[in-house]
């Protein structure tokens, strides 16, 4: 085998180590979302605490968090405060609203927890998982930002804490409020 | 006697009558589903299909490929829908462009290289290998040719 061939062959292997290392450290249970920069899909649903029917389109023209929890969820617990905070950070802004999806959830339970661990905003009911589906959800805890135009600007996969919460409050949330450029990032 | 035999053979010829019944009564909409959820992923469970999988949310995608049917949405269209919502991942096969040709090419692309590469080894290595000289078998003494003789007598 002569000198091009040897090189190619340990470029080629080289190349199938790399792909392998980076494999190692990918998560495997992390999908990319295919929805930012699209339109969010209208949803309708029956309110967890009084059984109102919450409908997406209410709220047109302003900034919606929408987060997946479960009641069965252990991570949802973990960012409850923090979401709570969140809520508590903006919620006298007029053109921003925060919703609660319950996903994969009896409503006994879901309306325990919420009483449990409290609740200063409305929780949509999906009934069917057609709502999650939409989403593109795959597990629980999930955030998306929805900007005036009803486009998708965010999502986060798992609990809003810490640096996280930081960033879909600073870099997502305020800016889309004052109208200003954001980084539109998934995890 | 008799009685007892009519009974056991009525217990075995209903063992698989439900299970008939069950093959049977899969409508064109069941087929449909099955058809389409086997080409999708359950996100959930990684290696599983949505059809095999029995995660709540596999269940729950079953249910909107029901319901899509029923709605008269084609295969395709239902398929489009849980792309545009999971994108590629979704589909048990990745779909054969862009860079997923890769995906399909690499294993018969290494399996040629490699082939490649083994022959020309292979080759190098029987050209390169020196053959002995062939030398004449050395002839019999006396004593090998009586002791084969004495063999062949006995």
């Amino acid at each position: 085998m002569n000198k091009g061939w040897q090189l190619t062959l340990i470029l080629c292997l080289i190349g199938l180590f790399a792909l392998f290392y980076q494999g190692l450290w990918g998560d495997p249970r992390h999908i990319p979302t295919v929805l930012i920069e699209t339109d969010a899909p209208n949803f309708e649903g029956p309110d967890v605490e009084t059984g109102q029917t919450i409908s997406l389109d209410q709220f047109k023209g302003k900034v919606v968090l929408l987060n997946f929890w479960a009641s069965w969820c252990y991570e949802c617990k973990v960012e409850h405060k923090s979401i709570l905070q969140l809520h508590q950070l903006f919620k006298d802004n007029p053109d921003f609203v925060m919703l609660g999806v319950n996903y994969q959830d009896e409503l006994p339970d879901a309306q325990k927890y919420l009483k449990e661990y409290g609740s200063t905003f409305s929780h949509v009911r999906d009934l069917k998982g057609q709502l999650a589906i939409d989403y593109g959800v795959y597990g629980v805890p999930e955030t998306f930002v929805i900007d005036q135009q009803g486009k998708i600007r965010h999502k986060w996969v798992g609990p809003i804490t810490g640096e996280v919460y930081t960033n879909i409050t600073q870099k997502v949330i305020a800016p889309l409020l004052n109208a200003q450029p954001t980084t539109t990032t998934t995890s | 006697m008799s009685i007892r035999l009519t009974w056991c053979l009525a217990a075995l010829l209903m063992i698989p009558l439900p299970l008939s019944a069950a093959v049977q009564d899969e409508t064109d909409v069941d087929i449909q589903v099955r058809e389409i959820a086997k080409t999708l992923r359950c996100t959930v469970c990684q290696t599983e299909n949505i059809w095999e999988s029995g995660a709540p949310l596999a269940q729950q995608m079953r249910g909107v490929i029901r319901d899509r049917i029923a709605l008269g949405h084609s295969t395709e269209e239902i398929r489009a829908y849980f792309l545009s919502r999971y994108g590629d991942y979704i589909l048990m096969e990745p779909p054969k462009h862009g860079v997923n040709w890769l995906i399909w090419v690499a294993p018969f692309l290494l399996l040629v290289i490699g082939g490649f590469f083994l022959y020309k080894e292979v080759t190098h290595w029987v050209r390169d290998t020196p053959t002995p000289p062939s030398q004449p078998e050395p002839p019999l003494d006396d004593e090998a040719r009586k002791r084969i003789e004495r063999e062949l007598k006995s």
